[in-house]
């Protein structure tokens, strides 16, 4: 392993102004020393932000019903909330409980959960080169092994978004703060995933001294209801092969408002914009079936991984059916 | 011509005890029976090792640590098939903290898969050594490889997961002529994925080669006596030169026989700069270059007469041990079989992986998932329930009674889904229940030419020593009840200490040997120290020898009752000291050991998610020393056959022949939370076959939880499932084809 420097700044603008090429932020640390084990990264320097955690931690709830986030807040942190204790936040608080196993959950960021690099198997060794890491020419998985890749958004890599947090605050209406120098701007959470051709080979749009400073959630997503679901092969400690987060608003029996995010089934966490179709309507199972099934009908999975579609439209089924309460 | 002793013995079990005489060599402890009244065997004894394994005191070969200890790595091929052209290790040697080099091929030598060692290097730290990996200047003439043994040119051909083509020719007249006259027939294919060992301590050890021209080893192994061996004769040293520990193992499962080329390598480079080397793999290495169970397939027809009554069996095999290209065969129990014309074949399939080796019970798990999935299908063609059909069939005595008493204990009648692929009753409409079951069959019985020593000292310390390893089956603390109860003092009084290639020899740790092989002996030796003991004590105290025995924590002299610790006062500075030894098996009352194992699944019809709820096994194991050791053994073979049942699969990259889930994250292991109810029942059998009566336990529960548990998914869904693991996306690719065929 190349030597590596370890830098402990001051504030998040020293954090952000120490940053560069071959430099790398370093959160809990969790993803990151995995990929220099693996020799897949190879700094010359770790930034360190968990010194500050007086600017980037906590969950706190403004008056106006905004809530804000620090990147450094820990999964379980966010199951264990009060601050995100109603219906509408269900979502989040279930997909960083079930993410991992305790111990990664008690020390994994939201930040470093949303920017972590993704799981192929191909791409996580370095035996192999492919088109994604900027080494070979093109996807692996795609002629090779991709029973747990993507079956929606496949451009030229069949890579999947990991992250639990990330379908919910999709959902949700998050904005994440970033800063650069002592520059802050917020932008919609979409914003952080990368659209083709630039998601050949990044996964999120921030800069290398872009700091992730924290997540904001808008005082409307406390209302309504929401839901995370996931399918996984084992219970104990898994990576989901499927995911579903949704919102739904309902009042007077009808759906007022509907958001749909799926996870683990995309490069990026996969928004499902049929879901406006659900407005106006009354929920029942068979609404939702029906939504599930549009929606899958326009996946395209390989020979191996084919049973998603089928899991995928249950889990958003059983999503749905947990956001409007039946 | 050695004198010989004749024992009236009672033995079998409560439903079938019969008395039986055997003949032993004069100089065995008498026979323990069905009658003997034992204190400590068959307790609940802590083990005597646990506190230090839970406050992580113990040391395993991965913990060792001493001064001036160097780090190897090894430098491995990324090829699948090849041969090595040229290798220039220059550039290695001269890096920093690098120690030494050796290369483990030279050129013109053939790779065959992908991690083949190619050389090996010492450095100051284990990160110099990985560094230093980059250094090698290897080049190969590469081949095309077969990855997988389905791509082998004599696999058979698969056409939707079915065998199509001929039948052996040879062998199979009887076979053929008893299928024709069969009421009815059945015939159907099953396919295992490659299972690794995944030990939780890696494989490997640390060599010290020495000045004065001996190798002490400290090694994660399962044979110590087989690593010294290997070890000798790899560096031309006399055995005696070489000493191995093995102190504490954190599994073996069969993949750890011999000292390996790893292990070879590192001794080599010890007596090359004259410290300790340490060289553990790691993760991905142990899964891709220690092993494996390998994969195979397997098809059968067979027939049934009017009566259920099994009357031809033919049994077609394929094995994928990898490069090695042998040791690919499956096994199942025999003993329904006993009224049928049978048939039994097998090929071996190699291809450019890692060889196969030794796994917990080899080849049984496959076979008997295909047997029994067999097994289930005839009890269906002959309108009987899979219980019924297997009492009908089945001709060992134990397991008739096994069957019935763990079809009772895990409630069979309500827990088997009278309507396959149908909810039961208050369940919704895609959660499908079913119940499974199936039989495991053994047959090793230990043997001789071990020794144990028992040695008594002044201060009442009772030491129990053999050179064998515990490979965290329990053997310290069944050495420690067995002297104890010999002794008739607590088993916390006893010090054991196993594991150093000093101490008396012992056996490697495979084919569920340890405990018959030892346990006889341990008894023996502990037998003849109290028989010592008694005499010594006699003496002192002037009574006659015979009045003297041990019982209760006393030692009891005539109308005298002395304390254990009083009465070894008298023995003397010189300590008692006996080495037992192990006498032949005795005729007993059964050859095998039998057992029985019920699952309860439920399968999610929308995620093809199987759940296993509640698992029971019936285990005989002779007579169970411990009861706790005895349940844990058979727990946790469950667990393990429940993991290869549902998850755990060698994903192997076909264009390059690396494994891609060479890891703890993406090899699917089943985990805490995937665990259902389990219970373990333990059948004791005086069998006879030694003075305890004690039969292996290791590998005999670990054949029958795949196959229950396939059956209990077939049970739930109406369809079988003959392919492991059955992972979601086989259960829904099922349904879907159920679904298109109603
Ligand atoms: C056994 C295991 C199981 C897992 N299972 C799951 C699972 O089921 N679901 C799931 O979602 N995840 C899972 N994970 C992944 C885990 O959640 C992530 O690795 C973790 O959240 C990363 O957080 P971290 O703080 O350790 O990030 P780090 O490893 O420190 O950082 C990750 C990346 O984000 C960047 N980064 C981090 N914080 C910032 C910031 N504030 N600003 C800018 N850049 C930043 C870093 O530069 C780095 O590239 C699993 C991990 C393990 C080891």
């Amino acid at each position: 392993m190349n030597p590596f420097e370890l830098r402990n700044p001051d504030s998040v603008a020293a954090a952000s102004g120490a940053a560069g090429p071959a430099r790398v932020f370093k959160a809990a640390g969790i993803d990151l020393l995995d990929r220099l084990k693996e020799r897949i990264d190879d700094p010359d320097a770790l930034v360190n932000l968990l010194p500050l955690g007086a600017e980037l931690g906590g969950i706190g709830r403004s008056d106006d019903g905004t809530i804000r986030l620090g990147a450094l807040v820990t999964l379980q942190q966010i199951a264990d909330s009060d601050a995100l204790a109603a219906p509408g936040l269900r979502a989040l608080r279930e997909a960083c409980g079930e993410a991992a196993t305790p111990q990664v959950r008690s020390r994994a960021t939201l930040g470093g959960n949303l920017l972590q690099r993704n799981r192929c198997w191909y791409f996580r060794s370095a035996a192999f080169q492919c088109a994604h890491d900027g080494k070979g020419d093109r996807c692996l998985a795609w002629h090779g092994e991709n029973r747990y890749h993507a079956i929606f958004g496949v451009v030229d890599c069949l890579r999947v978004h990991p992250s639990n947090a990330a379908p919910p605050l999709m959902v949700l209406g998050a904005e994440v703060e970033v800063q650069r120098g002592e520059a802050r701007r917020r932008q919609p959470i979409a914003a952080l995933f990368p659209d083709s051709p630039a998601a050949a080979t990044a996964e999120h749009t921030l800069g290398a001294d872009d700091v992730l400073i924290a997540v904001h959630l808008p005082a409307a997503a406390a209302r309504g209801g929401s839901a995370y679901r996931e399918s996984r092969e084992k219970q104990s400690f898994d990576w989901a092969t499927t995911a579903a987060a949704v919102h739904l608003g309902v009042e007077g029996g009808r759906i007022t408002s509907a958001s749909i995010c799926l996870g683990a089934v995309a490069p990026n966490p996969w928004p499902v914009d049929d879901a406006q179709s659900l407005v106006g309507e009354a929920p029942s199972r068979e609404l939702f079936e029906q939504l599930a099934r549009r929606v899958f009908r326009r996946a395209t999975p390989t020979e191996q991984n084919r049973y998603k579609v089928e899991v995928g439209q249950a889990i958003l089924v059983d999503a749905l059916l947990a956001a409007a309460g039946l | 011509m050695t004198s010989r002793d004749e024992h009236e013995m009672r033995v079998g079990f409560a439903g079938d005890a019969k008395k039986i005489t055997v003949d032993v060599p004069t100089g065995d402890a008498p026979p323990w029976d069905l009658d003997t009244r034992l204190t400590s065997v068959g307790g609940r004894t802590r083990r005597i090792d646990a506190v230090a394994k839970v406050t992580g005191r113990a040391r395993y070969a991965y913990d060792v640590d001493l001064p001036g200890m160097l780090h190897a790595v090894v430098a491995r091929s990324p090829h699948a098939a090849g041969r090595l052209a040229s290798l220039d290790l220059s550039a290695v040697a001269a890096l920093p903290g690098v120690a030494a080099v050796i290369p483990l091929k030279e050129p013109g030598n053939r790779v065959r898969f992908v991690g083949d060692p190619i050389a090996a290097i010492a450095a100051q730290r284990l990160d110099q050594a990985l560094d230093a990996l980059a250094a090698v200047r290897a080049e190969y003439t590469t081949e095309a490889a077969v990855t997988d043994f389905r791509d082998h040119p004599d696999a058979p051909e698969l056409v939707r997961g079915e065998v199509v083509g001929p039948w052996p020719g040879r062998g199979g007249d009887e076979v053929a002529a008893a299928l024709a006259a069969a009421a009815h027939t059945a015939e159907g294919t099953w396919i295992c994925e490659v299972q690794t060992h995944s030990c939780l301590e890696s494989h490997g050890l640390v060599a010290w080669f020495k000045d004065d021209g001996t190798l002490e080893v400290w090694a994660s192994t399962q044979a110590t006596f087989g690593v010294r061996g290997g070890l000798a004769s790899a560096l031309e040293l006399p055995e005696e030169k070489v000493r191995v520990h093995a102190e504490f193992v954190g599994g073996g499962f069969g993949s750890k026989f011999g000292a390996d080329a790893e292990g070879v390598a590192a001794a080599r480079l010890s007596r090359l700069v004259k410290c300790p080397v340490k060289l553990m793999l790691s993760r991905f290495e142990d899964h891709t270059c220690a092993g494996n169970r390998p994969s195979a397939i397997i098809r059968i027809r067979a027939g049934i007469d009017a009566r259920g009554i099994i009357t031809a069996w033919d049994y077609d095999a394929w094995g994928g041990p990898g490069y090695t290209g042998r040791g690919g065969g499956t096994r199942h129990n025999p003993t329904y079989f006993t009224r049928a014309k049978t048939r039994n074949s097998h090929r071996d399939l190699d291809s450019a992986t890692d060889a196969g080796r030794a796994m917990r019970a080899p080849g049984w798990p496959q076979g008997n998932f295909a047997m029994e999935g067999m097994v289930e299908r005839l009890a269906e063609l002959a309108g009987m329930d899979g219980l019924a059909f297997r009492l009908l069939n089945d001709a060992d005595p134990i397991r008739q009674a096994e069957w019935r008493l763990g079809a009772e204990r895990f409630g069979w009648e309500q827990r088997r889904n009278p309507k396959p692929g149908t909810p039961r009753d208050g369940d919704p409409a895609h959660l499908l229940r079913g119940a499974g079951l199936a039989s495991a069959f053994w047959g090793q019985m230990g043997g001789t030419g071990n020794q144990v020593t028992c040695r008594i000292h002044q201060d009442g310390t009772v030491e129990a020593r053999n050179g064998a390893q515990d490979i965290g089956t329990g053997m310290k603390t069944v050495m420690a009840v067995l002297t104890a109860e010999e002794l008739g003092i607590a088993p916390e009084r006893i010090r054991v200490t196993m594991g150093d290639t000093n101490d008396p020899v012992g056996p490697a740790s495979g084919g569920s040997t340890t405990t018959p092989s030892l346990a006889p002996t341990v008894r023996h030796a502990a037998w003849l120290a109290k028989a010592e003991l008694c005499e010594r004590v006699a003496a002192a105290l002037r009574v006659e020898p015979g009045s003297v025995r041990c019982e209760g924590g006393r030692v009891i002299a005539g109308d005298r009752a002395l304390g254990f610790d009083e009465a070894c006062r008298l023995i003397g500075p010189t300590p008692v000291e006996a080495t037992g030894r192990r006498f032949r098996n005795y005729e007993g009352y059964q050859d095998s050991v039998a057992g029985c194992q019920f699952a309860a699944v439920v399968v999610d019809a929308r995620t093809g998610v199987v759940r296993v709820e509640k698992m029971l096994a019936v285990q005989d194991c002779g007579l169970v020393i411990d009861t706790l050791l005895a349940e844990n053994q058979v727990l946790g073979a469950m667990i393990q056959g429940m993991s290869y049942a549902l998850h755990e699969q060698r994903i192997v990259d076909r264009a390059t022949g690396r494994m891609l889930n060479g890891d703890f994250l993406n090899y699917k292991i089943s985990g805490p939370a995937d665990l259902p109810d389990m219970e373990a029942i333990m059948f004791p059998v005086a069998n006879g076959k030694n003075n305890v009566g004690a039969a292996g336990l290791g590998e005999p529960p670990a054949i029958a939880a795949p196959a229950a548990i396939a059956n209990a998914v077939g049970n739930a869904i109406g369809i079988p499932l003959r392919h492991l693991p059955i992972t979601l996306d086989k259960v829904l690719a099922a349904l879907a084809e159920a679904r298109r065929n109603r």
